[in-house]
């Protein structure tokens, strides 16, 4: 039986600041539009035309999937009976409303200390 | 029925990204002359008048930078040499000239027609000379990746020819579906690389029924446990980033990530298989590339079964419009089992739609709700339920190899 060595790469091979190909901006798009069906609290609030990199496309790629993955899951799990009494929900639907409007604020300002802007 | 198809109870598929067959394997020829690859005759002619052979010259990256060109028009351009005629018939003479348009710069466009030497790649050429080879495997589309990998998954683009987001439409469901929801269930799986670099082309898939994916980790973990489903798509990395165990590297292929990591992440995925014997003796793996990503070819893609679509002109911008009654430039194309002959060389015409259609019928017999393409291309493996054509079997072996080459990663 023959065993081959496979060489590994040089280091310099990687390189996370390399720019977007169009293939990655486009997975970025189509993401980007499953994201947009998600809940707004769900949404991570990223301009994805602001990335530029293979890194930052990446962090982007992984939240958004986790996020998919997630409402899924969050989907799937059986409904307790008598949990879905009026007032809790009034009480829920109140804490979403602030709850989107802190991360809209969030997200500004993850999109700024991430220095995507151009 | 021969004992490798008997025994056979796993497909395996890694699609890896955007390198055409010349480029890959065309230097095999040298070795075996059935390969259909390069030889002293081939060339294009450059925008200065040069006849620029195709050379050995290929290298790992920052040679292919910018990304060379592969949708519809810069293909239609390297397949037909600018030549927009009815009745034309296709030369490969563009190629050249397709990239120069991107810079300008005459010499850096020659590189185009670099291939690499076998010995530049261990895996891939090893696997093409000690298991099967297709001379004829097309990409479905002379396009960009989804498109072509839309044929991989649902055998069919619906219409598209581009990069376009990409919604599947009733009857035909991709792959998966018909597994997951046939009686009795069948059990499949699309394993990406990890969270980070996911899934490329299949969204709605991911939108709707992620339970449908793995992670890579989970593949090797379900290939050490014996646990793999009866049919599998695995997904390369697609970026350089950050993971869990450090600096994940890119593992496509895609110009410009580097070809060394692709090669191994092909001998990762064969080794796992390969690890556990139970699986090795049950399993075939193809190892396949959307579409050739602008680098040479030689061989003119043939006709096809047309599809029931039409793309406009608008969609193609040649200003003709495109019927999916032609396929795309030539990709690598590897099968991999130990009931294969080495030195195995085929010469019918493949294309991605083979894909499903393979997996469908081998798994579920007879199934109608199918695109035209995809009921009418080649299978790579028989079906156990027909009378067998041994032509075509490539699970040909009495006796299960021993023989069959070992891969030490770095």
């Amino acid at each position: 039986m023959t065993v081959i060595k496979i060489p590994i790469p040089p280091e310099s091979a990687f390189n996370k600041q390399r720019r977007v190909s169009s293939l990655l901006r486009t997975q970025l798009e189509h993401l980007q539009e499953a994201e947009f069906r998600l809940p707004a609290r769900d949404q991570t609030n990223v301009y994805i035309n602001a990335i530029k990199t293979e890194g930052e496309a990446a962090e982007y790629i992984g939240q958004v999937t986790g996020r998919l993955q997630a409402a899924h899951a969050m989907k799937e799990r059986p409904k307790v009976k008598g949990k879905t009494s009026r007032v809790p929900a009034i009480a829920a639907m109140a804490e979403k409303k602030a709850t989107r409007k802190h991360k809209r604020a969030a997200g500004k300002s993850k999109a700024k200390a991430s220095g995507r802007r151009r | 029925m021969p004992p490798g198809l008997d025994n056979l109870k796993h497909i395996v598929v890694l699609m890896m990204e955007n390198r055409s067959f010349d480029h890959m394997l065309g230097d095999l020829s040298k070795t075996n002359p059935n390969i259909d690859g390069i030889n002293a005759n081939l060339s294009n002619t450059d925008t200065a008048g040069n006849v620029v052979k195709a050379q050995p010259l290929a290298q790992f990256q920052s040679q292919l930078d910018p990304d060379p060109d592969h949708h519809f028009p810069a293909v239609d351009l390297q397949i037909f040499g600018g030549n927009k005629s009815a009745g034309r018939a296709p030369t490969m003479q563009g190629f050249i000239r397709s990239y120069f348009n991107q810079q300008q710069d005459v010499k850096h466009s020659q590189k185009i027609m670099y291939y690499f030497p076998q010995k530049k790649l261990p895996v891939l050429t090893t696997l093409a000379k000690e298991f099967a080879v297709f001379n004829r495997w097309f990409s479905s589309i002379p396009g960009p990746t989804i498109c072509n990998r839309a044929f991989a998954h649902y055998g069919t683009s619906f219409g598209k020819v581009g990069m376009d987001l990409f919604y599947a439409k009733e009857p035909f469901k991709s792959v998966y579906d018909r597994l997951i929801s046939a009686n009795p269930k069948r059990t499949s799986k699309l394993y990406y690389y990890d969270q980070t670099s996911s899934t490329m082309e299949i969204v709605n898939l991911l939108q709707h029924q992620p339970e449908l994916f793995g992670t890579y980790g989970q593949f090797l973990n379900d290939c050490e446990r014996g646990q793999l489903p009866d049919y599998s798509f695995v997904e390369p990395n697609y970026s350089d980033h950050d993971g869990d165990n450090g600096e994940e590297l890119a593992s496509d292929q895609h110009p410009d990530h580097h070809v060394q990591a692709g090669e191994l992440f092909i001998a990762s995925v064969y080794n796992a298989i390969k690890a556990n014997p139970d699986l090795w003796k049950s399993t075939v793996l193809l190892i396949t590339y959307d579409e050739h990503g602008g680098i040479y070819d030689h061989v003119p893609p043939p006709p096809c079964t047309p599809d029931e679509f039409v793309a406009s002109p608008n969609d193609t911008r040649t200003g003709m419009e495109f019927r999916f009654d032609r396929l795309g430039v030539r990709v690598p194309a590897v099968l991999v089992s130990p009931w294969i002959p080495a030195g195995t060389v085929v010469d019918r015409v493949f294309e991605h739609a083979s894909i499903p259609s393979t997996a469908t019928e081998f798994f579920l017999g007879d199934y109608d709700q199918r695109s035209p393409r995809e009921k009418a291309a080649e299978r790579f493996v028989e079906r156990r339920d027909k009378p067998l054509d041994s032509t075509k079997n490539l699970l040909s072996l009495d006796v299960m190899r021993t023989d069959c080459p070992d891969f030490e990663l770095g």
